[in-house]
């Protein structure tokens, strides 16, 4: 019987050996799942779908996604990706989107973080202390 | 209105837009009322998270990668990959008088549909108990108007006193024989105007019960005139495990305000084993590695520190106290079983009631060898004492003898005296449900038992006794009954009006 403690603790030990200067390395996480998959041990798959979890969260920390009412321009995604490459101390991958129901302003996702400079943001900010008052007076 | 109006644009000038960057989460995985959330970095423990469609969740358990979150509401609504919000807040609950007279929930929200909760405070329901230094001896009595309590295990304000027993002996029916009682000794003090009088108010805390038997409860309590003293906070058997976790601690919160706002309250909380069931679902389904009984290692904590939360503080921390009356079912009369233990350790006594002496017509069952009330008797008022002082070994000697007798041998005329006596202060204690008894009342009662004006009475005739008694002495010894209660102790003087009383009333019981 296999913890799942065991498996978090093996999967972060591959985890560390996949980091290349603190990013992770594509041929080493290749190697490392090629010989997972070909590994005998009972608990194989377990702890690669952890180490997947574990690469997939961290393709998350270095994305980031831009929501606006209206398309921005060329400079001011300029500094909206200068900006998050300073406040994360590495480059994020990007993707601009457009979003009407915002109103107006940007809403802006990067790792686990939020930014909401929305129109309907702050609208929802607005509400919120007024859904909690009606929640006590159901 | 022109003031409303500048007071609002003085708000607004004052008012500033600013957006600044808040941690999220992503539900990654959700399932019997928990959901796992990666992100939110700067959660809290007991941080009260917004889930969206207005369901709440508390972050409980926060890992290496990810968090554990407690659902309050309707789970089904939520969808995997949903954003989660930190609120900022930690999880309260409204608290104040204005919640007398009131059903909520875990989250102190209305289930009465008597519109809103009139608080505008809000009590963590996490808190850490009083500290040594903030407490003070307990030294005022809990009049629970259950003459055998009150008599034998008294019970003082900001005490925890168990009540433990099997299913169906009367656990509750003495809790809320309690409520009824401190509410109409709340009243008569409100009607007289004695403000030297300090009132108990109280929670009824129903943790996983049926709704069938809360609305039964909250029925008797309207019948009896206690519901303005009293909040009822319900955790029905159809919430979910969580809400009935959270929810004697969120009871316990609103319990504090009065005890640091120099009020005085009872928490009851009914009942804890089923509390401890609640804790250990929530605990499995986080996968949190279990133990004895597949307990949590924590469920002796669990208990201890809602627990400890009932005290008696000093005058510079509110000059309050929280008395509890946690309630824990036995099964079979295994009080060794591991919650039942862990309780008893944790409280200030127990009241334990035994099924054999409830079908025997035992009424409340209490089991006076196995009930304690360790520091209660320091707050028992002295004319009580006086009364009552003995009692409880003669009792035990009372049930020696008794159980000696049924041999059937020949008894010396000192012994038969004694079962007799016993016999006869068994039939006294006998007390029908939601009927508390003035303390005055008890003390004239156990006063002439103790002084044999009962020893010529048939014991099937002890409750008429009983009850010609009392007529008697409300009617025409009113003066007297008001003397008990203000010199609290039994003078030479009132003890020969006592006399005079009892003796009036023999010459024309019949």
């Amino acid at each position: 019987m296999t913890s799942a403690r065991e498996i978090h603790r093996d999967a972060a030990r591959l985890w560390r050996l996949s980091l290349a200067g603190g990013a992770p390395d594509a041929a080493r996480i290749r190697q490392i799942t090629d010989q997972l998959i070909g590994s005998p041990h009972y608990r194989r798959l377990a702890v690669l779908a952890e180490y997947v979890r574990r690469l997939r969260r961290d393709a998350a920390d270095r994305t980031a996604t831009v929501d606006s009412a209206t398309l921005l321009d060329a400079p001011a995604r300029a500094a909206v990706e200068a900006g998050l490459a300073r406040r994360y101390g590495r480059t994020m991958a990007t993707t601009f989107r457009i979003d009407p129901d915002l109103i107006g302003g940007v809403r802006l996702v990067a790792a686990s973080d939020l930014l909401d400079d929305s129109v309907a943001g702050r609208l929802t900010a607005l509400e919120r202390p007024f859904d909690w008052a009606q929640g006590r007076s159901a | 209105m022109t003031t409303l109006v500048q007071e609002i644009e003085a708000r607004l000038a004052g008012a500033k837009a600013e957006s600044a960057w808040q941690s999220i989460g992503v539900i990654r995985e959700i399932g019997d009322g928990v959901a796992r959330v990666e992100g939110l970095h700067d959660v809290m423990l007991n941080e009260m998270l917004d889930l969206g469609h207005g369901v709440t969740g508390i972050a409980l358990s926060l890992e290496e990668s990810d968090v554990g979150v407690i659902i309050l509401g309707d789970h089904t609504k939520l969808l995997e990959g949903a954003e989660v919000h930190g609120t900022g807040r930690l999880l309260q609950v409204p608290v104040g008088k204005g919640l007398l007279g009131r059903v909520v929930n875990t989250l102190g929200e209305p289930l009465d549909g008597k519109g809103p909760i009139a608080s505008d405070t809000a009590y963590p329901v996490e808190k850490l108990a009083p500290g040594i230094m903030r407490r003070r001896p307990i030294s005022q009595p809990v009049q629970t108007g259950i003459m055998a309590i009150d008599a034998m295990i008294p019970i003082g304000r900001g005490q925890r006193e168990l009540i433990i027993g099997d299913r169906s002996t009367g656990k509750t029916t003495i809790c809320v024989d309690t409520i009824i009682s401190q509410a109409r000794l709340n009243a008569a003090a409100e009607a007289a105007g004695d403000t030297a009088y300090r009132p108990l108010y109280c929670i009824y805390v129903a943790i996983g019960q049926k709704q069938s038997t809360i609305a039964q409860i909250i029925s008797v309590l309207e019948e009896s005139g206690a519901m303005p003293y009293t909040i009822v906070l319900a955790a029905p058997a159809a919430d979910s495990a969580a809400s009935q976790y959270l929810a004697p601690f969120a009871g316990a919160a609103m319990g504090e305000w009065f005890m640091e706002h120099g009020c005085d309250a009872l928490i009851v909380y009914d009942d804890l084993s089923k509390h401890a069931v609640a804790y250990r679902q929530v605990s499995l389904v986080m996968k949190r590695p279990s133990g004895r009984e597949a307990y949590p290692g924590d469920v002796f904590y669990l208990h201890s520190r809602l627990l400890e939360r009932a005290a008696r503080v000093g005058e510079k921390h509110g000059n309050g106290s929280l008395t509890a009356l946690p309630v824990i079912e036995t099964q079979a009369g295994d009080v060794s079983a591991y919650i039942p233990t862990n309780v008893i350790s944790i409280t200030d006594g127990q009241i334990y009631l035994e099924s054999d002496l409830f079908y025997q017509g035992t009424r409340p069952a209490i089991s006076v060898g196995l009930s304690v009330s360790r520091v209660g008797s320091a707050a028992q008022m002295k004319a009580m004492k006086q009364v009552a002082g003995r009692l409880k070994g003669e009792l035990a000697q009372f049930r020696e003898l008794a159980a000696f007798s049924q041999f059937g041998s020949e008894l010396d005329a000192a012994t038969q005296a004694k079962i007799d006596r016993g016999k006869r202060i068994l039939e006294l204690f006998n007390q029908p449900q939601h009927d508390p008894m003035p303390v005055e009342i008890q003390v004239a009662l156990l006063w002439a038992v103790q002084h044999g004006y009962l020893d010529l009475v048939p014991v099937p005739r002890v409750k008429e006794y009983q009850t010609r008694f009392v007529d008697h002495l409300t009617a025409s010894c009113a003066e007297l009954l008001k003397h008990i209660v203000t010199q609290a102790s039994l003078d030479e003087a009132l003890t020969a009006e006592l006399t005079k009383a009892a003796e009036s009333f023999n010459a024309v019981w019949a």
